[in-house]
This record gives C-alpha cells, sequence and structure tokens, in this order.
C-alpha cells in the first residue's frame, strides 16, 4: 500500500478535509468575508501527494460539507469538480516543485517580488475600471463591495511581495503564479455550473459582483465568469500562499516522507 | 519472544548526522529495560527501530541488525511487524482510529484489519480488555475517556494484535498522577502475565525504578551506561546525561549531604522505592 | 434513494422534476418525523434563494415584459420564472440530501460500504473526516473567543475581519497538522495496510423487496434525466 495512497497520506486527506470545510464555513458564515478559503487541505494534500490524492480531498470536502448536518445545505456539493481540479492542479505544482524553497538575493529577489505583487493587482484593475461594478448593486448590501475587493487584492499582493522578498525566496513568484493559473482555471470551470444549476449566483459574497456584471448586460454565463475571473484568482493566490507558508513550516523531515517530498525540500535543508 | 538490537545505528532520510550508533540491546520474555537519557538522544528513534517503524514506515538507513523473534525488521511489511512488536506514544488522542463509536470498535479496528475470523476478533478483544483489567470500558465511547483510560484502551488495541514484544515512548508523560499508576500497574502485569518483552522510555524515573529489571542511558544516539535499574538510577553522573534520579534517591541523598544518613532506616527508603 | 431525487431534481428542467421530488421529500420527512431538523437545512439555503430571486428577477438579460419598475432596475416575468426554476431545483436538491443525511446514521452507511467493497481507505478518509469535524469547529470556536477576548473584530469591517483571519487559521491548521506523523504510525501499528479483507462487524438487514425497489429507482432515474437532457420528452 504506496504510492500517493500510503497510510500517511490516508491520515492527512481527513485532516485537510476538515480544514477545507470549517475554515470555509468560518470565513463565509462567521466572518462574512468575499473570499472563500475553503482549498487550503486540498492544494496542501495535492502539493505533498500528488494530483490524485488532491483530487480525491477536494471533491470529498464538497460532497461531505453538503451532507454534513449543521453546516450543510446550500449547494456547494454541486461544484466538486472544482474542487477536485483544484486539487489536481495542486498536485501537478507539486510535481513541477513550484513549491520548493529557491533562496536568492538582491536585485533579483527585489524583481521577483514586485512581479508577484503586480500579478495579483492586476487582477483587480479589470474590476476598478469598469463602470458597472461602482453602480450600487443589488439586494440592499452597500457600497463595500468594490472596496473590499480592493483591499483582499492590496493585503493579496503585500503578502505576496512581502514574503517574497522577506524570506529571500524566488519560490514566492512562482506560487503566485500558481495560484492566479489555479484560479482562473476554477473560475472557468465553476462558471458554468454556476450558471446552469443557480443561475450564476451561489449564495456567498460574490453575488454582488454576479450581478453588477448581469446589469452592464453580460448573460449568466459571461456574468459567472467574471467574477470567477476575480475572485477565484485571488482567493486561490491567498490560498497557495498559506498553503506555502504551512510548508515552510512544517519539519522537512516530515515532509521528505511524503510522495512529492522529494520536490519540496532541498537536500541541504534536512539536518 | 525476545528483541535483539546488534550494533544498531540509524539515519533519517536525507539527514546527514547519525541518530543511533552502535547500539547494542537485548530484551527477554518477561522482562523490562527502561531507556533514560536526555531529549534528541534518540530515545524516540530507538523506539521507532525496535518496533520497525523505521525504516519500514519513515525510510531512512539502518545499520546492524534488529530481530524479532529471530527475523529481522527489515524484511518485516508493517503490519507484519505490528504483529510482533506493539509501539505505544505517549498522546493517547492520536492513537485513537477516530471512527470507532465504542471500545469495542476501536480495539477490534487492529484484528480487523488482518481480516481475523469475527469469533477470534472478539477473543482478542475481550482477553485485551481483561488482561488490562478494563473489561469495564467495553461500552464506552473512547472520546469521553480519562487520559489514563484512553492510554490503557490504546494499549489495548496494540495488544490486540498479540505481539511479543512491546515498545513504549513516554506512555505517561501526558497522564496525571493516578492515570500514570494505572499504566504503570498495567504494564507490570503485561510482563508478568503474558511474558511480554518490554522496553520503556520514561522521564519518570521513579516509575522505572518501579517496573524495570534493567536501566539504559542513551545520549547522543549511543548508550551509554547500563545495568540494574537500582544500580543505573543511583548513578552519581546520571545528572550528566541530563536525567533526574528517581525522588527516593534524591532524598536519600539530601538526606546524608545533612547528616540524617543513617537516622533513616533503609527499610523506609525501600517502602520509597530507592 | 436520496441521492436518485437530488439527481432528479437536477437534470429535469421546467417545473415538474422539482415539483415532484419536493413533494416526495416533505412526504418522506413528515412520515419520519423529520420537520425541525429538515428546517434548519432549508434555512441554510436562505441566503441562496435569496440571491437567486433578487438577481435574476430583477436582472435577467434579454427580458422585455416587465412587471415592475424599482428605479433603475425592472423585474421581468421571464426572470421570474427563471427565479422560480432555479430555486426549485436548489431547494430539492439541498432538502433531498438533507433527508438523506438525517434518515441515515453514518456508521451503518459506512459499515455497509465497506461491506459491499469500498475499500478500507475510503471508508476510513470518510469515517475520520466527518469525526473530525465537530472537534475542529469546537476548536474554532473556542480560538475565536479566545482571540474576540484580545479584541478580535467580528462585526467590524472586512479589512479588520480579514486580519482577524490569521490568528484563527494558524493555530487551527497547525494544531491539526502537527499529528498527522503520529496518527499514521498508530494506525501502522494496528495493521492498517494489511493486505486482507477486513472483518465485517454489523450486517444491516436487506430484503429482496429493498433490492428490488432500488434497482427500480436506479433505471427510472437514468431513463428520466436521460430523457430531459436529450429533450426527447418534454415535460411542463
Amino acid at each position: 500500500m504506496g504510492g500517493q495512497f500510503s497510510t500517511r497520506v490516508i491520515t492527512l486527506i481527513p485532516v485537510a478535509i476538515a480544514i477545507n470545510i470549517v475554515l470555509g464555513y468560518t470565513v463565509q458564515t462567521v466572518l462574512k468575508l468575499p473570499i472563500y478559503l475553503d482549498s487550503i487541505g486540498t492544494i496542501l494534500v495535492g502539493v505533498l501527494a500528488g494530483p490524485l490524492a488532491g483530487a480525491l480531498t477536494g471533491a470529498l470536502s464538497n460532497i461531505i460539507w453538503q451532507y454534513t448536518p449543521g453546516i450543510g445545505g446550500g449547494a456547494i456539493g454541486a461544484f466538486w469538480v472544482v474542487a477536485a481540479v483544484i486539487g489536481l492542479l495542486a498536485g501537478i505544482w507539486g510535481r513541477l516543485g513550484v513549491y520548493r524553497s529557491r533562496p536568492a538575493s538582491g536585485t533579483q529577489l527585489l524583481l521577483a517580488a514586485i512581479v508577484a505583487a503586480g500579478l495579483v493587482i492586476l487582477l483587480v484593475l479589470p474590476i476598478v475600471n469598469n463602470k458597472t461594478y461602482l453602480d450600487p448593486s443589488v439586494g440592499g448590501f452597500p457600497d463595500w463591495a468594490v472596496p473590499a475587493a480592493i483591499t483582499i487584492a492590496v493585503i493579496a499582493a503585500v503578502v505576496v511581495a512581502g514574503f517574497t522578498y522577506l524570506r529571500r525566496d524566488l519560490a514566492g513568484l512562482w506560487v503566485a503564479a500558481a495560484g492566479v493559473i489555479t484560479g482562473l482555471i476554477a473560475a472557468a470551470v465553476s462558471a458554468p455550473i454556476s450558471a446552469y444549476v443557480f443561475g450564476g449566483v451561489t449564495g456567498s459574497g460574490t453575488d454582488l459582483i454576479v450581478a453588477a456584471l448581469r446589469q452592464g448586460g453580460s448573460d449568466v454565463l459571461s456574468a459567472s465568469l467574471g467574477q470567477g475571473f476575480f475572485s477565484d484568482p485571488i482567493d486561490k493566490t491567498i490560498t497557495s500562499f498559506v498553503v506555502f507558508i504551512i510548508l515552510t513550516g512544517l519539519s522537512p523531515r516530515i515532509v521528505a516522507r511524503f510522495p512529492n517530498g522529494d520536490r519540496l525540500v532541498r537536500a541541504e535543508a534536512i539536518a | 519472544m525476545s528483541l535483539a538490537l546488534t550494533e544498531v545505528g540509524y539515519r533519517y532520510a536525507g539527514a546527514t548526522a547519525t541518530a543511533l550508533e552502535g547500539v547494542s540491546l537485548r530484551v527477554e520474555p518477561g522482562q523490562v529495560i527502561g531507556v533514560v537519557g536526555p531529549n534528541d538522544a534518540g530515545k524516540s528513534t530507538l523506539c521507532l527501530v525496535s518496533a520497525g517503524l523505521a525504516p519500514g514506515s519513515i525510510g531512512g538507513r539502518l545499520e546492524g541488525s534488529v530481530l524479532l523473534d529471530g527475523t529481522e525488521t527489515r524484511e518485516l511489511k508493517p503490519y507484519e511487524a505490528a504483529q510482533r512488536c506493539g509501539i505505544l506514544f505517549q498522546n493517547p488522542a492520536t492513537q485513537q482510529s477516530g471512527t470507532a463509536s465504542t471500545v469495542f470498535e476501536e480495539i477490534a479496528f487492529g484484528p480487523r484489519n488482518l481480516g481475523l475470523a469475527l469469533a477470534e476478533v472478539v477473543e482478542r478483544v475481550e482477553e485485551a480488555l481483561a488482561v488490562l483489567g478494563i473489561s469495564g470500558l467495553i461500552a464506552r465511547d473512547p472520546h469521553r475517556l480519562s487520559g489514563g483510560e484512553a492510554q490503557l484502551v490504546a494499549l489495548a488495541s496494540v495488544i490486540a494484535m498479540r505481539p511479543g514484544a512491546l515498545v513504549l515512548d513516554e506512555p505517561t508523560s501526558q497522564l496525571d498522577p493516578a492515570g500514570t499508576r494505572l499504566v504503570g500497574d498495567a504494564i507490570a502485569h503485561l510482563a508478568t502475565t503474558l511474558g511480554t518483552a518490554i522496553l520503556i522510555v520514561e522521564h519518570k524515573t521513579s516509575l522505572l525504578a518501579r517496573l524495570a529489571q534493567e536501566v539504559v542511558v542513551l545520549d547522543a544516539g549511543r548508550i551509554v551506561a547500563r545495568g540494574a535499574a537500582a544500580t543505573v538510577l543511583d548513578a552519581p553522573d546520571l545528572a550528566a546525561h541530563g536525567v533526574r534520579a528517581p525522588e527516593a534517591v534524591s532524598i536519600r541523598r539530601a538526606l546524608e549531604l545533612s547528616g540524617l544518613g543513617d537516622r533513616v532506616a533503609a527499610a523506609d527508603l525501600e517502602v520509597l522505592g530507592a | 434513494m436520496a441521492l436518485a431525487s437530488a439527481a432528479i431534481a437536477f437534470a429535469v428542467r421546467e417545473w415538474s422534476g422539482p415539483l415532484a421530488i419536493l413533494a416526495l421529500v416533505v412526504a418522506t420527512a413528515s412520515i419520519a418525523r423529520l420537520g425541525r431538523p429538515l428546517l434548519k437545512f432549508a434555512l441554510a439555503t436562505i441566503p441562496l434563494v435569496a440571491s437567486i430571486l433578487l438577481v435574476n428577477t430583477f436582472l435577467f438579460p434579454g427580458a422585455t415584459d416587465v412587471l415592475v419598475r424599482i428605479g433603475p432596475f425592472a423585474a421581468t416575468g421571464t426572470g421570474l420564472i427563471a427565479a422560480f426554476q432555479a430555486t426549485l431545483r436548489v431547494v430539492a436538491f439541498a432538502l433531498s440530501v438533507a433527508v438523506f443525511s438525517l434518515t441515515t446514521p453514518t456508521d451503518d452507511l459506512l459499515s455497509d460500504l465497506e461491506r459491499r467493497g469500498l475499500g478500507r481507505r475510503a471508508i476510513f478518509i470518510i469515517g475520520s473526516a466527518i469525526g473530525t469535524i465537530p472537534r475542529m469547529v469546537e476548536r474554532a470556536a473556542e480560538i475565536i473567543d479566545a482571540q474576540r477576548a484580545r479584541g478580535l473584530d467580528t462585526e467590524g469591517s472586512p479589512s479588520r475581519r480579514a486580519r482577524g483571519l490569521v490568528p484563527l487559521a494558524g493555530p487551527m491548521i497547525s494544531g491539526a497538522l502537527s499529528e498527522v506523523e503520529e496518527r499514521s504510525m498508530a494506525l501502522e501499528a494496528r495493521g492498517f495496510s494489511a493486505p486482507a479483507r477486513r472483518t465485517t462487524l454489523r450486517l444491516l438487514p436487506d430484503s429482496p423487496t429493498q433490492r428490488a425497489a432500488r434497482w427500480l429507482i436506479v433505471l427510472a432515474t437514468i431513463v428520466l434525466v436521460a430523457a430531459s437532457l436529450t429533450g426527447l420528452v418534454r415535460l411542463p
């Protein structure tokens, strides 16, 4: 019994699923922030154990969440495909060594930090420039949609750049890129589900953006896509960074025991 | 069944420093051997190596020979090693499967994994509970047990695999005095009743004074002292290796230093376990 | 059975599918006296339903049969109909799953799946995840309370709430991950990786009638979904 589903991985997956659900629920319901943060566990498993394990973690997280009395309900379960894709991608990034530390210093480092921050900020621009978003949205919510979006993007950019620079680690740039790409793909996959099933809304804070886009005249699918193309990359980038921070906090000895271990840890790092 | 290590060296996967070097030790059936030493001495590594989990489950480089009842651990898969040598860790909560609603199911977890017939599974569970004297817990919820009870259930789960040897890595460090006593008594009982060969790592040297016949001091991956429990635990240079002597020994020394040594009867100190 | 009804609720467009399923669900619920817990599940769908109703009614692109005007927004008839359909679909789906979860004890479900050959690793993952969630929720609540005592804001502006995230997520995640290594070794010590077929502990009662009913439902689901998707049968 080995490979991607060794006993160690089997032990990790339920913990990751629980982290996904509890954190996702807390962020969306208790803290009421317009991001998801329900994929930390999925990406962690993908990076540590590989694409199949990551995909399984994602899919099961959504299904179990739907089914849990007390915090279940809504229609999270329908998006299991998206979660599986996120896990799959994370496994690929892990295998490619995206999450491996790459110490650097000086101008190279500064450049990387700036590019990383730039990537994140870039995602906000279409929102800010589009007049549609600035119109008051439906449903009696105040106008905090745009400031919230900008705040989150700025925080994300600062974290990304700061992390890359302070840790003297080029990996920050690669992780940011991986997060953005994952987010874009996730948005593309979830838009059709969202559009067909729910007419474009999912009951979370991101619905305001959909509403705004619709008002501008886009059809249901494009509105879902538009919303997704903002929230998902930001969310997945933040999540990817959280996973990276978690990984750097784990003892290299332990990380080395996971299937992707050799791509995540530099040989000299282990005492 | 015996546990025999000969010139054992071990290095963790990817590490450059060795965690164990030149370790030789032998535990006979029914014997209890204690292991003491400072932090990072390699005591936990010694446990993992003895139980066959290193290198079997965590990789790494093993040198020398680790024999469980005559078979090398490196030739055993983890589930085969588990049936020869059981291992108990310090945290009772992490050793629960988390999927059992009764203690019975929890202890049955191991035998069921082996695919044994239902009748035999039940027999092993009841036997494990009886040996440890906790048959009364059979229907309780594993998540609602006290620390000592949970640790005993974990021990029962391991014994249900019918290992001939047992390795315990600081089993009482997270327990209160009551729990410590429970577990200590259980361990003594196992050695005498089932004839299990027991290797126990402990910081509580008083406990070892009571349970172990021999004690081994491990420092920086090597054995630096060994002998009868009473001798080793009384040695003056014990503190140099980061080990606290049992209370009784400290008391006796304090008395001697203050000149009251001869006033206190030797018999009184024996009661304290010196 | 619940799974089948969930699938039907989604795949069958227009009105009749979701309505029928909803009726079925409510009927089952009242028989099993599940009213109150079911209501909780239903309430959880309210934010979603509100969103759906509002956005679709007022913003359905291309609709011209205006019913009402509120400021710059126009509620359209087509939009309203689309909204209701979507709502019904969602509610029927959510409640089907809810009934399933409320009527099936997890232990029995997993036990039965394992007996039918699902494999001990999958069973362990699901069982362990379901068991870990309540404990983690408790831990999260503890952490939030502790942080609130130190000034964490859960009601204030978005940026303040965001800042409260790290002190919550940090301890929770690191606490959970630190145990993974020891847990996996404990599992190995209990023969988790043994190749044998795991011994069954309990047997759930089954009967030929139940088995026949199951096959029938599966068949019916496949037929209905296929018919609806390919447009062969037009239901109202």
